[in-house]
């Protein structure tokens, strides 16, 4: 047995009344085995308690011990007497509890987090007072102290009146007879749903007609119709049938020539054929990807007041959408985006910090604190809603109300990715043996010119010097390079001390080399770096951007102090270096702040620093040229050392190049310091501290205390993507299910706690569950089956007897028609107008002029060229500016998680699809294309619109007045009208 | 039927229907429970209420939980941290201890960092109004109304920063992307005007707040709604006929597409979502004449313009104070349409340095509060009395706040106030408030609440309890949690309460 945490000691028992102290510890595991695995009975529970006990029993000399240093003493004589009667708790006990106690300690409130409602809470005790009753030992039972009113000002209960004598002589008789609390069966839950294994049904024998019905999904859905007397519609007919597959599984219409080809296509795997073509097509992953990035609340800016934009946040989105082409298996993408540095795919972790981030930092300890808290609590609870349908951030300040998750496995999530740092990092490429060789060859070659041109400066400073010894003096301090060359010394540590500046002292970048020419300074490498202090109130100067790989000054480090100031870099493990880079501002914009007299020091153990460089060799003067040493050469000495200065740009420009990917924000990990459980979640309050883990109900992660950092990623990982986990395969399939029909099975899509609902067709859920693990995890497996099932096949008109009994179609009596979403309004605006540019991945377009300043603001384009008629997943998403066009139609932010779409229906939408530059100009595109595809005969431009736009001719009623309104409103007022069609608008 | 019951609360106007006779027999048992639902709050358990919204009329009248005592709402929202001190909170210690160091204010750390001495206001505080409330000469006109404010000077935030303290003081959480007080209160009661948006957020001529959309964004609420921004210069986007189409060809075309419609919807009888699509279309026709009508400030009386400080000329102040009195105005009209809630936004995100936009004050508070002041006082002013006087503050509910205070030292080195969400001020006017009345207090010199401390929180509860609504029970499902605008917090301020 661990015991969890320390306990805090409460009260001082005077000596003489000092009972034989037996402790009692709650087993929160054996209590959870109780209550979630109905596989262990409860008298093998109760076998495990009694070992607990004695263990405890054991354990009691220690805490004994920890009581006689604590404060307060307790006049124990004021307590009333125990009852001497046989005390039973259903009849004595209980009653008080709920009459006196649980209005403030039960289900709804937790005054001092103690409840008094179950015997686990009941015997713990709360956030003081632990443990509150331990059994056969009422005089040392917190409980019992307090409802006497031994604790000045903390006499319960607080409210109404207080216990009697009696009553307390009752817990105390009940406690002292070793506080049995029996298993009320009635109290003891069953086992979640969610949380039961999957278990495949096999398939019910359902008739449909007089035909047995052959697919799994239409037997188990026509299994749950039948109760309601209900059946599956007709098969829709072929052109919705295409219509409405391109828009669920790609977000576009099909082409007139596809709708064409399909419907007069009579070869009996027509279909089959269809769905096979529809999954292939990379419009399938743009489609679905945006369904992911909805669940990963990506956006592209920072989001807060500064809401600066992240240029190369969309490596994650191209991850996603190659990823689902790919038809990636789904156990793979999940470990890819929690711990892809690991899984050899960088940009998947794009997901850990595709969310807001505040970069407004400040001096003010609790704001960081509870800033950083933030900035956990969202990756901890979009990792648990997207992947496991679990309300983790729950439990951030108190056990979950709901669900089996304690707070201290919040934390334990928590230090899972306590190290994950919101940050661009470099994509690593895929290292070949021929890149390290040539990497090799190109480092031997530049380390061999910087030595030569070592030479030619030494011999420039002695030209200057004229000979002299000791004077041979490198050039002058400047604002945008400085270079320490030093023999190779191992370090862990290197400090960079400035004595002198002008004002506060900033650098913007500082470049520590190892012999292999790596800069082992970048944060991505793990380093982390401290300071004496940095200037508050400016977000473009952190401690952070000492170290990012990004340079200027609005990305420096700037000191809090005039003159003065530190700065450390801590290296995750030694390393050999050789080479220190290190600037004010390498754009040459500022020569302010320079560090005029400094020294750096390197350390192998903390605190044992020794010199490596210093300004003391430096040229004096202020604006000085890196290259000034050239003039004492002679005019062929210079030249070959110019030419070896440019050589070495070039070979450590190549180097780089060879070494790293592009950048993008996708978060750098560090090995963070412990995590502790805070008291309702106030960073300030910080209770034991918490091994990185999982949800304790749900099994356990084995992590050290000091678990590697990358190392914690990846057991969480692997753990959530365990085929047994009895959430992950049944919270994606319903998502699936979700896009697919509009409302999951569950439809409450990230909640598959006790809080959510339960599965309208659990036996279907199941064995869709099972299949997807089945089949490798196949995404595109489901989705096939799913579109192959006339469940999905059917027509979506609507039946009187449907419409009594089940008006929404949760059980799917009808394909269940719904608007389309804002994204595939506008690409299907786009497609019908010609204008759709499907060039993939990459930046994205933005739809907003940026004004750039501290704080960026963002204003609508009204002017658009063809970069902007790409999909709308590749928009470049800015928190808080919602598109000026397709906003209304409830885009989310990025903001939250956004597991299911609203659909509203207001008169801004209207408005804007009816009057928006974006669809008058679109609506004349549709307009041009009419007179080029279908001549200027306007029934013939109808039927080509008509085709276009809703995959069908239109009837005589429509052509006949559409006719009429090309003739008397024009063909461009016959285009805007279409587009705000409802038959365009939703999928049928 | 008993099919799960987690039904989405804009799904389906079938939904809807299905779920009104429940809904109906809720209402009738909250009006049993007495005005303010006290007696619910202490017998019946909790449970959330979530207003049941007809997809056709998204914001369609909907009754509160118990006896409202204001119908609308306006909240004055001065961005960037508007200093109690140079304003509403008088504290005669701050000017007698004058440029000593604050006790303790030595080892703080605010958040730009050092503190440097205490310092009195550089404007004086007068007693106003009959109740002889002491207001800074800074805002002179809105301290002669002190007889219709309540003061709440204990308030305390969380966070010292503006996007946090923006988004918390008009969202109930610090972080991005919850749903605005005025997308909660839409949410829970409609609007009686149909043909103007339910919520309408008036951005400052200077810009918008450093949260920006926070202020006014639904969140994870339906857009329906979602606050409506717009002013007199900046009009509502796509709202306006387009440039080159004719009203007759423009009706015409609306009538064409009408016709489709509902030619389409008779494949599909009693589809309510396609029904309510073409009704939004109709709604956006009456909004087209509406808006422009409400938001056409020409014709105010030359009077009422010169109330409000609309004719404001001569400078590039005066020029702001006139585009803010003319924000005014269009509130007041709103307000007299019946608009639910509306949101008029005083100072913008920082351009041109911190301060000058806004009331962020870190450094040059003198020069930068006499314009803030004199854009804010008059024109404010001036709306309170014009509401008074037209009769609608008594439906009407005025909040004024802020993000967080400032502190009451000047910063190290600098003539200007740091943040300070310990303690500030914010006041309540109108219907269904205690008027005058000052509640709560910071210490001696204004640096943190001390007496009937108020979060924000309570802050919210207390305006939600005016609109009728349980603070504790409006909610929201979202994402596997039963969302409030108090997160899990708040206590309603019952001394503010109008008797």
């Amino acid at each position: 047995m661990i015991m969890s945490g320390i306990i805090m000691p409460q009260f001082t028992i005077q000596e003489q009344h000092l009972l034989p102290n037996l402790c009692w510890m709650p087993m929160p595991n054996q209590m959870r085995i109780e209550i979630f695995r109905p596989d262990v009975s409860p008298a093998e529970a109760r076998g495990g308690w009694l070992t607990s006990m004695l263990v405890c029993v054991a354990l009691s000399l220690f805490t004994g011990l920890a009581r006689a240093v604590a404060a307060p003493v307790l006049d124990l004589t004021k307590l009333p007497a125990a009852a001497t009667r046989k005390v039973d708790f259903v009849k004595d006990i209980q009653p008080i509890f709920e009459k006196s106690c649980q209005s403030c300690h039960g289900a709804e409130k937790q005054k001092g987090s103690y409840r008094l409602d179950s015997m686990e809470t009941a015997f713990k005790g709360g956030e003081n007072y632990t443990p509150a009753i331990q059994p056969t030992n009422s005089a040392g039972s917190p409980l019992i102290h307090l409802v006497a009113g031994l604790v000045a000002d903390m006499k319960m209960p607080q409210k109404g009146d207080p216990l009697s004598a009696e009553q307390i002589g009752l817990l105390r008789a009940w406690i002292d007879q070793g506080a049995i609390w029996p298993h009320d069966p009635k109290s003891v839950k069953p086992l979640h749903w969610a949380l039961k294994p999957v278990q495949r049904l096999p398939m019910p024998e359902v008739m449909l007609g007089k035909t047995k019905i052959s697919n799994p999904i239409d037997a188990f859905i026509a299994t749950k119709l039948a109760e309601k007397k209900l059946s599956h519609a007709p098969v829709a007919d072929r052109r919705t049938f295409i219509r409405r597959i391109y828009l669920v599984m790609h977000g576009l219409p099909p082409t007139p020539e596809e709708v064409k080809q399909f419907v007069n296509d009579t070869r009996p795997d027509a279909v089959d054929k269809l769905i096979d073509r529809v999954l292939a097509s990379a419009r399938y992953g743009e489609r679905w990807a945006r369904h992911w990035l909805d669940v990963a609340r990506y956006a592209e800016s920072n989001g807060f007041e500064t809401n600066h934009e992240r240029a190369n946040a969309y490596h994650y989105r191209d991850y996603v959408i190659q990823s689902l082409n790919g038809d990636k298996p789904y156990d793979q993408f999940i470990k890819e985006q929690i711990a892809g540095d690991a899984f050899g795919s960088d940009a998947g972790t794009g997901f850990l910090v595709a969310g807001a981030y505040d970069i407004v930092k400040s001096p003010d300890i609790n704001l960081t604190l509870m800033q950083r808290q933030d900035e956990l609590a969202d990756i901890v609870n979009t990792t648990g809603t997207a992947f496991l349908g679990l309300t983790l951030g729950c439990a951030r300040c108190h056990d979950h109300k709901f669900d089996p998750i304690l707070q201290k496995d919040y934390y334990a999530v928590q230090a899972v990715f306590a190290g994950v740092n919101f940050a661009e990092r470099p994509m690593r490429r895929k290292q070949s043996e021929e890149r390290e060789k040539e990497l090799a060859a190109l480092q031997a070659e530049l380390t061999a010119k910087e030595s030569a041109l070592a030479t030619f400066k030494q011999k420039a400073a002695a030209a200057k010097s004229g000979g002299a010894p000791g004077k041979l003096l490198r050039p002058a301090i400047n604002a945008r390079l400085n270079e320490e060359i030093f023999a190779p010394v191992e370090a862990t540590a290197v400090r960079f001390t400035i004595l002198a500046s002008s004002g506060q002292p900033g650098i913007d970048e500082l470049e520590i080399y190892d012999g292999q020419g790596a800069n082992v300074a970048l944060a991505s490498a793990g380093t982390k770096p401290t300071a004496s202090g940095t200037l508050a109130g400016h977000p473009i100067h952190q401690l952070e951007h000492l170290n990012d790989g990004q340079t200027g000054n609005s990305k420096s480090w700037i000191s809090d102090t005039a003159g003065r100031g530190w700065v450390q870099l801590n290296f995750p493990a030694k390393k050999q270096i050789q080479r220190i880079v290190w600037s004010r501002d390498r754009n040459g914009a500022f020569a302010d702040r320079v560090a005029t007299d400094y020294r750096i020091e390197a350390a192998l153990e903390p605190g044992k620093w020794t010199e490596i460089a210093s300004s003391k060799d430096h040229e004096s003067g202020g604006a000085s040229d890196p290259n000034g040493f050239l003039k004492h050469l002679t005019g062929a000495d210079a030249k070959i050392a110019r030419d070896l200065q440019e050589q070495i740009r070039l070979g450590r420009a190549q180097t780089t190049k060879i070494s790293d990917g592009q950048r993008a924000w996708i978060g750098t990990f560090s090995q963070p310091r412990p995590t502790h459980r805070l008291y309702r979640g106030d960073p300030m309050q910080q209770r034991e501290v918490v091994a990185p883990g999982a949800v304790t109900a749900l099994g356990s992660l084995g992590l050290a205390l000091d678990e590697p950092e990358q190392q914690r990623r990846v057991k969480l990982a692997e753990w959530i993507a365990n085929p047994k986990n009895p959430l992950t395969a049944r919270v994606m399939v319903n998502r699936i299910w979700h896009y697919i029909f509009g409302t999951g099975l569950v439809d409450t899509p990230s909640d598959f706690g006790a809080n959510g609902s339960q599965p309208l067709n659990p036996a279907l859920l199941d064995w869709l569950a099972d299949e997807f693990v089945q089949s490798g995890w196949s995404v595109k497996h489901v989705q096939k089956l799913i579109l192959l099932s006339r469940t999905f096949g059917q027509s979506a008109a609507p039946r009187p007897e449907g419409m009594a009994v089940d008006a929404d179609a949760r059980l799917l009596w009808r394909f269940p028609p719904r608007r389309l979403e804002a994204e595939s309004i506008r690409d299907c605006i786009l497609a019908a107008s010609g204008a759709l540019d499907l060039r993939m991945g990459g930046p994205g377009f933005t739809l907003q002029r940026k004004e750039a300043d501290n704080v960026d603001r963002y204003f609508p384009k009204e002017k658009f060229t063809t970069n902007e008629f790409r999909r709308m997943v590749y928009l470049t998403r800015i928190r808080q500016e919602q598109d000026s066009v397709f906003g209304a139609f409830d885009c989310p932010s990025g903001n939250q998680v956004m597991p299911r779409r609203s659909r509203s229906n207001t008169p801004l939408q209207a408005l804007n699809l009816f009057n928006s530059n974006f669809v008058l100009e679109q609506a004349g595109f549709l307009a041009t294309r009419l007179r080029r595809e279908a001549s200027e005969d306007a029934g013939e431009q109808v039927t080509r619109a008509f085709q276009l736009m809703v995959g069908r001719e239109p009837d005589p009623f429509e052509r006949k007045e559409s006719i009429a309104v090309i003739r008397d409103l024009g063909l461009d007022a016959f285009c805007r009208a279409l587009y705000n069609t409802s038959e365009f608008l939703f999928v049928f | 039927m008993a099919l799960p019951e987690r039904i989405h609360p804009f799904l389906n106007r079938r939904a809807f229907l299905s779920h009104s006779a429940t809904a109906l027999s809720a209402m009738a048992l909250t009006q049993l429970l007495g005005r303010d639902g006290l007696l619910a709050a202490e017998t019946a358990r909790k449970s959330p209420i979530r207003p049941k919204i007809d997809p056709a009329n998204p914001n369609a009248v909907r009754q509160p939980h118990f006896a409202a005592r204001a119908k609308q709402v306006l909240m004055i929202f001065s961005a960037g941290g508007c200093s109690h001190l140079d304003t509403f909170d008088y504290k005669p210690e701050l000017i007698k201890r004058h440029g000593q160091p604050m006790p303790g204010g030595d080892k703080l750390v605010t958040f730009q960092g050092a503190q440097g001495a205490l310092n009195k206001s550089p404007w004086e505080f007068r007693p106003r109004g009959k109740c002889g409330k002491m207001v800074s000469d800074l805002v002179p006109r809105l301290g002669d109304l002190a007889d219709e404010m309540c003061f709440i000077h204990s308030l305390k935030g969380k966070t010292n920063t503006h996007g946090p303290g923006e988004n918390f003081m008009n969202t109930g959480f610090t972080l991005d992307g919850f749903p605005s007080m005025g997308a909660w209160t839409t949410y829970a009661l409609g609007s009686a005007n149909d043909n103007l948006p339910a919520y309408v957020a008036i951005p400052d001529p200077r810009g918008v707040p450093q949260s920006a959309g926070n202020c006014w964004n639904p969140g994870f609420l339906p857009a329906a709604f979602q606050g409506t921004d717009f002013n007199a210069i900046k009009p509502l986007r796509n709202l306006a006929r387009p440039a080159g189409i004719s009203p007759e060809k423009d009706r015409a075309t609306r009538e064409f597409i009408a016709r489709l419609n509902q030619h389409h919807l008779a494949g599909y009888p009693g589809d309510t979502e396609l029904a309510a699509r073409i009704s939004s279309y109709e709604l956006a026709a009456n909004m087209q004449l509406s808006v422009p009508e409400v938001s056409d400030i020409s014709t105010e009386p030359a009077h009422v313009l010169k109330m409000y400080g609309a004719d404001a000329t001569g400078n590039r102040t005066q020029e702001i104070k006139a585009g803010y009195a003319r924000n005014c105005i269009l509130a007041r009209r709103l307000i007299e349409k019946g608009v639910r809630f509306v949101q008029l936004l005083n100072g913008a995100y920082q351009v041109g340095g911190e301060g000058t936009s806004n009331w962020d004050g870190h450094k040059v508070l003198k020069s930068q509060y006499t314009v803030h002041g004199e854009v804010l006082d008059q024109p404010t002013a001036a709306l309170l009395s014009d509401l008074k006087q037209r009769g609608l503050l008594k439906d009407t509910l005025v909040v004024w706040c802020t993000e967080f205070g400032r502190m009451p030292t000047f910063q190290a080195g600098a003539s200007g106030r740091d943040h300070n969400p310990s303690g500030f001020t914010g006041w309540l006017a109108g219907a269904g408030v205690k008027a005058p009345f000052s509640f709560g207090a910071t210490d001696d010199f204004g640096y943190k609440a001390v007496e009937k401390v108020a979060t924000v929180y309570d802050f919210h509860a207390t305006i939600l309890q005016i609109l009728g609504l349980d603070h504790e029970r409006l909610s929201f499902y979202h994402n596997g949690i039963e969302r409030r605008l108090t997160d899990v917090h708040g206590e309603v301020i019952k001394e503010v309460l109008a008797a």
